[in-house]
Order: structure tokens, then sequence, then C-alpha cells
């Protein structure tokens, strides 16, 4: 039984995602009750599953798919970090996806693609060697691009097809790395550290280069971003599913394990890669800063935001010190809570109020009080304000800038602040001291949109205020640096 | 009865006014969310009375949370809180004003805030609660939503935001230097670390902003008058001492001492004379307030015992400054000329005290400070006093100037007793800890020396405080420094220049903005894989071949 948990977890999204295809495009209750009940029996299992690992125990399946070829999963400490978040994300975002859509047509194919995306994620982290990684990576990209497209309209197709332009070349680079890395070491398990003596460190210093293009593109580092704010033409919940469950989160945790589980901490400090991969990172976080002061769609400033948002992570893993990196993974979960909450409210502002640029926001908090105060809290937390996570986070990464010998990482969490304290406080402003335009409508009387909004939010307060203690993001973090999950 | 003063009571000054804070937001209170104001404050009251000292924790809340007393820290939450308890009696009359909801919850967050830096002992507990204290203050200046609150509550936010991130720098690099978040810890590892200057600068900027440290004070005499008169009180009573008693946790002794002192001093000096150009009577008195922290900031830097005495200095500013400010708003409420006398003379008499006129709680806090000082430390605080007495008497002018309310207020008696007891506080409150703080006794502070001392700078202040009522300065809109930054002017001509130069900085933010998106399409059009997929596609030739 214990052997099968890895397999029975990426089931619980994959059986429902075969079956959504074959339903009738009416047969909303049954399509329905299987994505929910999908989503809520992973989240059982996970529950279980995070008593069991916190009490040392690891689970491992072997699937042979080729002479030499396994696909190996496995339920580590680091692995359930990530399945915990996206699978509670899940739940929430096919709770909310059920309401957002009604009965609109062609929902058999969405949530298909959805569940199967979901499933491809939690390979992805489960997934044991660079083989399997690399799998459900491929089957995670092409999944996303029906999503992407959902809408077929011009602005949806395009986004789509920039989606792959962007995804292909970075996926050939990816598979260009491994192939090229284990051509010299043999397969490599993330549990052993592969022998790297035998390549020369200026190919070791290339294949790096090629994972983190292989991986950046995903976790839209610039200048690998352009395709994220343009999927901003797809519907709000593939948007939280791009932006906090799924496809950006993939991409940083790819970022992870190349450095701590292919690489190793030590070995990227010798070959001097990773100081770069922060600059590069810390760049992005700017850069994603500044663009998003520029936009005046909702969506958009948002996606902007996640640009610099997601390179904390990135920026956190580079730094290859305990606190940085403690301070990186707490963040993968912080910042799904908290960007998933503003994208949830994106959509609510959307459906309900018909407001989708930032001007549009007048007034609206005195209206739709709830998602409002979900929103306004969302932005506070991505400023970094306590007692949202956002505080935890930075506290981390600036003490990793410290211990990496990295001071000027203070400098760019203090600009990223300022920076998001400006794109964000002025739509606050707006939202709750601003009246609004006479033609102005707009209700929150759709529980199952705001419901998941609210329990986001209440996520991501959690996660700050109760930092310390062994539940939270921060704790579980602590516990996989102690356990030398990675190394 | 440990449990009612015990370990659990830091706990409970924090988290009840923080629940009642979360009452607010509830539709059966909103009508009456003023009602709660006064109830937020008696915790952290009792805690300041009755508390045991010791050390609290709560290893789960935020990075792990602990929470101290210790005589310094009572002196100054047993003051903030005993002034947030006056100040929510005198905010009473507010009820069922728009927006009341809104104040009061943040009133109340605020509040915590305040409490939790007098309370906080690890570097994180203390960024949180001065967060608190600093952001959710910007409700209470911008609470009459007027085009002039909103205009100090946009120069308070982004002064709040800039300080906000200094500290976090500067307590970030304390607490990697000290290699561990105990406050003690971190002022040691600040003096002995090489980083430690760059931290302490950080430092001084992010309290420097907070206790109006010129020249990093131009938020505050435009926020402070722009407040309701009751959050005004606290503004300059409680809030600014969240700053001051920052710089006294976290700076190494002497540690900037020369530039503290300057500063402090020009403060001193400069916002008092400043004050002179203000007709608002509570813009006068927030140039005070600048003025006084300005000396208190100087007697920081001074270091050794003059510095173990601020908190006492601190105590009597609190209780006087609020009251003065009460006084300014039971002044605009009356209307019987007998009322107004009653005002004035209650207003001259806690002036007097903040000028430090013999026997007056005002003086034995400066004669408290003195011993720890050099001579011409005691020079420039006898010196300050005079710009103290003038200012203050110009403040007295310009409230009795303040025109008459037509009808009384209901209540007034009631209105003017909150005051009334603040001043009293300032006036007693040095004399019942003046022996457990300075180690003197009462023959000391009631010698002749003292007295003269105290006396001689309010009588040279008076023949020019005297001509200045005849000939007065010519007056200018609040802001100063911030008023040079947008060209000279004042609100009632408009400013063309300021708008040129406005126009100018718009100009160059469209090109840069312009430049960043040109820049954006560049990089999109290199990444697509126009280029990408050939390079790679060779490359991987190559490999093969």
């Amino acid at each position: 039984m214990t052997a099968l948990l890895p397999v029975l977890i990426l089931l619980t999204s994959l059986v429902p995602a075969v079956i959504t295809f074959f339903l009738d495009q009416e047969s909303h209750l049954l399509r329905n009750a299987l994505s929910l009940g999908g989503a809520v029996l992973k989240v059982a299992l996970i529950v279980v599953m995070l008593f069991a690992v916190a009490g040392g125990a690891a689970y491992e399946t072997t699937i042979p798919l080729a002479p030499g070829l396994v696909l190996l999963l496995r339920i580590d400490a680091l692995a359930l970090l990530f399945v915990s978040l996206s699978a509670t994300l899940w739940l929430l975002t096919t709770i909310y996806a059920i309401a957002y859509f009604g009965t609109q047509p062609e929902l058999s194919r969405f949530f298909g693609f959805f569940s199967l995306c979901v499933a491809a994620t939690t390979g992805i982290a489960l997934s044991g060697s660079l083989i399997s990684f690399f799998i459900f990576f491929e089957l995670l990209t092409l999944s996303t691009w029906p999503l992407v497209a959902h809408k077929q309209d011009e602005a949806s197709l395009k986004a789509a097809r920039s989606y792959l332009l962007y995804a292909l070349p970075c996926s050939a680079a990816l598979l260009w790395a491994i192939v090229w890395l284990e051509s010299a070491t043999g397969p490599v398990l993330f549990t052993e550290p592969p022998d790297l003596d035998g390549l020369d460190p200026m190919s070791l210093r290339a294949i790096f280069a090629l994972f983190i293009l292989g991986f950046g593109m995903k976790a839209a580092i610039v200048p690998l971003h352009g395709w994220l704010p343009a999927a901003m033409a797809a519907p709000a919940p593939v948007s939280a599913l791009l932006h906090a469950v799924a496809v950006v989160k993939a991409g940083a945790f790819g970022v992870i394990r190349v450095i701590y589980d292919v690489f190793g901490a030590a070995r990227v400090a010798e070959l001097g890669v990773g100081i770069p991969l922060a600059v590069l990172a810390s760049a992005t976080i700017i850069w994603g800063s500044l663009r998003a002061l520029q936009q005046h769609d909702i969506k958009k400033r948002l996606a902007f935001s996640t640009v610099s948002q997601v390179s904390y992570i990135v920026l956190g893993a580079a730094l290859a010190g305990p606190y940085g990196m403690i301070g990186g993974l707490a963040h993968l979960v912080h910042q799904g809570l908290m960007k998933i909450t503003l994208f949830f409210c994106a959509g609510i502002y959307d459906v309900r109020a018909g407001v989708r640029s930032i001007a549009g926001l007048n007034g609206l908090g005195p209206r739709m009080p709830w998602t409002s105060t979900c929103f306004s809290l969302g932005a506070l937390g991505m400023i970094g304000l306590p007692p949202m996570a956002g505080f935890v986070s930075k506290i981390y990464l600036g003490i990793g800038g410290l211990e990496s010998g990295a001071p000027w990482v203070l400098a760019v969490l203090a600009a990223s602040t300022l920076l998001n304290a400006a794109y964000f406080l002025p739509l606050l402003y707006r939202l709750w001291f601003l009246e609004p335009s006479p033609d102005a409508t707009g209700d929150e009387n759709a529980p199952a949109l705001v419901v998941p909004a609210v329990i986001a939010t209440l996520g991501a307060l959690g996660a700050g205020v109760l930092a310390a203690s062994a539940v939270s993001p921060l704790g579980w973090a602590t516990l996989i640096a102690e356990r030398g999950d990675i190394r | 009865m440990m449990i009612w003063t015990g370990p659990l009571l830091p706990l409970a000054a924090l988290v009840w006014p923080f629940l009642l804070a979360a009452l607010t937001a509830l539709p059966a209170f909103r009508g009456r969310a003023v009602r709660l104001l006064p109830f937020a404050p008696l915790p952290a009251l009792w805690l300041a009375v009755a508390g045991v000292e010791g050390v609290t924790t709560a290893p789960g809340l935020l990075l792990g949370v602990t929470l101290g007393l210790d005589a310094a820290r009572r002196l100054l939450m047993g003051m903030t809180a005993a002034l947030w308890l006056i100040a929510g009696l005198a905010a009473q009359p507010m009820a069922g004003k728009p927006h009341t909801a809104v104040f009061s919850g943040f009133w109340c967050l605020t509040l915590t805030g305040n409490i939790g830096v007098f309370l906080a002992l690890d570097v994180v507990t203390f960024y949180v609660a001065f967060a608190a204290v600093s952001l959710a203050a910007w409700f209470l200046v911008v609470h009459d939503r007027t085009e002039v609150a909103l205009r100090a509550g946009r120069v308070y936010i982004v002064t709040a935001l800039a300080g906000e991130v200094s500290l976090l720098v500067g307590l970030l690099i304390g607490a990697a230097a000290a290699g561990g978040v105990d406050i003690e810890g971190v002022r040691i590892a600040l003096g002995a670390s090489d980083a430690g200057p760059v931290a302490v600068a950080l430092l001084v900027t992010g309290f420097g902003i907070k206790v109006g440290l010129v020249p990093l004070h131009v938020w505050l005499p435009l926020a402070h008058p722009a407040a309701p008169v009751p959050a005004s009180a606290v503004l300059s009573g409680a809030i600014v001492k969240a700053g001051l008693f920052g710089m006294i946790l976290f700076l190494p002794d002497g540690a900037f001492g020369s530039v503290l002192m300057a500063l402090g001093l020009a403060g001193a000096f400069g916002a008092a004379l400043w004050g002179l150009t203000q007709s608002n009577p509570k813009a006068v008195l927030a140039y005070s307030t600048v003025s006084q922290m300005g000396l208190m900031v100087m007697l920081v830097g001074a270091g050794g015992a003059a510095r173990e005495t601020v908190p006492f200095l601190a105590l009597h500013h609190g209780f006087a400054k609020g009251a003065l400010f009460l006084l300014v708003g039971a002044m605009l409420a009356a209307s019987d000329r007998r009322h107004r006398m009653l005002c004035l003379a209650f207003a001259a008499a806690v002036s007097a005290s903040v000028a430090g006129f013999p026997f007056t709680g005002g003086a034995l806090a400066k004669a408290a400070v003195k011993p720890g000082l050099t001579d011409a430390a005691t020079l420039a605080l006898s010196l300050s006093s005079v710009a103290t007495s003038i200012i203050l008497v110009w403040f007295l002018f310009r409230l009795w100037l303040l025109p008459n309310a037509g009808k009384t207020a209901t209540h007034w008696p009631l209105r003017l007793s909150l005051p009334v007891v603040a001043g009293g506080l300032a006036f007693a409150g040095p004399w019942l800890f003046w022996q457990s703080w300075t180690g003197h006794d009462f023959v000391y502070a009631l010698a002749m020396k003292p007295v003269i001392d105290a006396l001689w700078p309010v009588a040279v202040a008076l023949p020019p405080a005297l001509a200045l009522l005849r000939w007065s300065l010519p007056q200018r809109p609040p802001g100063d420094l911030l008023l040079l930054l947008q060209g000279w002017g004042t609100l009632s001509i408009p400013m063309p220049d300021l708008s040129l130069r406005w126009a100018g900085g718009r100009r160059l933010f469209d090109a840069l903005a312009l430049a960043i998106a040109r820049a954006e399409r560049g990089l999109l059009r290199w990444s697509l894989s126009s280029t990408l997929l050939p390079v790679l596609v060779l490359a991987m030739l190559a490999l093969l071949a």
C-alpha cells in the first residue's frame, strides 16, 4: 500500500482528467463531482502523508518505462511542500472555476486539461529522477496550451501560440542539458548526488545554463517572461493555475531541484554560477516591478508582479545558503497563496462588476467588501507588510543574502518593496477612497467565487502570523533544510 | 493571582486592542465603533501599573514573539496607554460621524503597534509592531478626507514606507551580525560589526522619520494638524515616542553621536523658529513636537547617563503635548468667553511646564537630564528652553485667535476635563517617578540652582515673544523643507514654478516609461524563438558532429 501512495496521489488528478474528456458537455453534475472528488481525495491523502513524512517516512515507487529508463516517484518533505501547495490551491481553484464558468460551452475539454495539468504538476513534484521530471514537465507544457487558448478568440490563440513558441525551444534546451549530463554520469536520481567530476567545469557551467534556460522560461525569468503577461487573455481560473498552482511554480521548483539535487549547493558555489543567477533573478525582480507599474489592466499588472515575485524563489535558491533556501522555499508557498488570492479577486471584479481596468476599481471597496478586503490583504502581503506571509520570505531572503556574501540583495529587496507599494497601494486607494463612477454596478453574491478567495487570504495571513509554528510553510521549509532533502 | 499580572498579560495587552480592531469591522459595531476606543488601552495600562517583570514568549507566533517589561518600557508604555485612553475618551464626540468605523479600527491597530514597540524583546516583533503603528496611523491622518488631509496622507505614506524599508534593512543587517533576533544582542553586534555603521545609518533614517528628526521631519507638520484632534494628540504624544524608543533600543551608545546631536539641535531650534510662521495652532504644536523630539534625539546622541534619562523626558512631553492638542479641541468647541479663558489658562500652565518653568514636571524632567551632560550641551538645553518658551507663547496667541465656535458643544466641561487630566499627569508624573529615576531626593529638585536654571530661559524668552505678538513673522503653510523642494509658495497663491517642475518630472517619467517599454519589446523579439531556435539547432548539430 505505502509503495502505491505516490501513484495514488497522481491518479487522483489523472483519473478525473481521463474520464472528463469523455463526458458529455451537458453532464455538469458528474464532471464537477469528478473534479471536486479528485481534489478533495488528494488533499485528504496529502494531509495523511504530511503527518507520516513529518514523522520521518518517505515513499517511493518505480515504474519501468523502457530499458534503462524508469519513472521514479518519490514523496519526501520537499516534494510534499510543492504537492500540498498545488493540491490545496487546485481544490480552491476547482470550486472557483465551477462557479466562474457556470454552463459555458467546452467545459469537458477545459476541466479535462485542467485536471491533466494538475496531474502533471503533481508528477513534477513527486519526480525522483531527472528523466521523470522532464516527462511531467513536458506534459505540463502541452496540457496548459488548450487552457490558455480556451476562449478561442484572437487574443487567446495568439497568447497560446506565444506560450508554445517560448516553451518548446526551452524544452529543447532542457532535454539537451539532461542528455549531456546523463551521458557523462548515467541516470540522475535526486536522492543520490551524481558524480560530476567526469565533466570539466566549462561543460558543467554550460549544462547549468541550459537547465536555467529550460526552467527559466516557466519561472518567467527575464527575458523569457513575455508569454506570461500575454497569457492574461485566458480566463481567471487559468491565470490562477498559471501563476500560483502549476506553471511558474514548476519552473521555480525545477531551478531548486537543479541547484540542490543535481549540482548541489557546494558545486554551484564552486562553479561560480550561483551569483550570476541571483543577479539575473534580481534583475527580473526589478524589471517585473517596473513593468507592472506601467500597466493599466488589473490582470496585466498582476502578471508582471508574478514575474517579479517568482524570482524571489529563484533568488533564494541561487544564494545557495540555508537561510536563502528556506526563504525561497517558503516563498514558493507564500507567493502562491497571495497571488491566487489576487487573481481570484481580479476574476470576481471581472465577472461580477465588469471591471478589468485599474481605473474601474474606483469605489468598489464598500460595494464588494469581502473581495476587496481579500484583494487588499493579498496586495499588502505582496509588498511584504507584516503580518501577511510576504514579510517572512523577505526577512529570510535578506539574511540569506548577507550570509552568502551578497549584501546587494538587501538593496534589491528594498527597491522591490517600494516598487510593489508603488503599484499596489494606488489600487487599494482607488478601491476604498475614491468615489465610484455613477454608472458602476457590481455585487459579490457569488459565494463559490468569494469563499475560495477568503480561504486563500486566510492561508496567506496564517502563514505569516504563525510562521514560527511547525505547520507553517516556513516551518516545513525549515524541516526540509534540517533534514537535508536538498543539499 | 498571577493570571492577572503574570506572563499572559503582555500578550493580552496586544491581542485585546487587535480584537477590538476586528470588532469594528462587524456591521453590529460599525455605528458605535468609537465607543470601543477607551477600552482598547486598558490591559496595557493595567500591565504598566501592576504587571510583573519577566519575559513572555509565544514561540509559534510570527517568527517567535518575545515580550518583556523593564523600568523604561513600563514608564513609556504606561504613558502611552494612559494617553491613548484619554484620547479615546476625547474621541467620543466623533460617534455617528462618517467613516468612524474605519477610524476606530485603525485607531485600535495603531494602538496595538504602539504598545508592541514598547513590549517587544526581539527584532521581528519590534518590526511588526513598528510597521503597524506607522502604517495604520495613515488612516488617522487622512480621516477628514479633505484635500489637505489627503495631501498630508500622501507625504505621510511615502515617508513612512521609506522609513519602513530602511528600518527593515538595518534590522536585517543587525540580526545577521548578531546571529539572533534578541534586541540587546543586535545593539551590541551593531557596535562591534563592520557593517554596523551602515545599519546604524539606516536605523537612524528609519527611526528619524518617525521622531521627526530634521531633515526627515517633513511629514510631521503636515500630518499632525491634518488629523482629528484626538488623533493629533496620540500622534504627537505617543506615536513619535515609538521612534525615539527604537533609537534607544537599537543604537549602540555613542554611535553617530555627533550627527544625532547636530541634527537634534538643528531640529530643536530650527523647528521652534519655523513654528512662528504658522497660524494654525495645531501646526505650531507640531513644530514644537519636532523641536522637543530634536532635543531628545540630541540626548540620545550624547549617550551615557543623558541617554538613560530620555524616557523620563518623554513621559512628560507625551502627556503635555497630548494635553495641548486636546486643549485646541476644547477651544474649538467653546463659545463662552469664560470657557475660552479657562482653556487658555490651562494651555498656559501646560506650556509653562513644557518650557521648564520651575516646579513644573517639565523643569524636573530637564533637571534629571542635566547631570549627564557636558557644559555645552547643558547650555544648549537651556537655550532650547528659550526657543520653546517663544514658540509656546506664539501657540497661546494663535489658540486665543481661533474662531469662536458660536455655540458651546455639549458636555463641554467633560471635554475640558480630559486635557486637564493629561496636563495634570504631565505635572505630576515626573514628581512621582523623580526618586526612582534619578536617584536624587526632592531637596535636589527644590534647591536654588535648578530653580534659577529653569527660570532664566523663560524670563529671557518673554520680551522677544511679546515683540513677536506685536510684529508677527510672515505666515507660511506647514511643510518647510517640502515647500523648498516644491518651489517656494503659499497655498493661497498658485505655484507656477511648482507645476512647471512637476511637468518636467512628468516628462522625464514618461520618457523613462517609454524607454522601458521599448526595451521590453526588444527583449520579446529577442527571446521569441526566431533567434533561439536556430541557435539551438546549430549547437546541437555541432555537438553531434
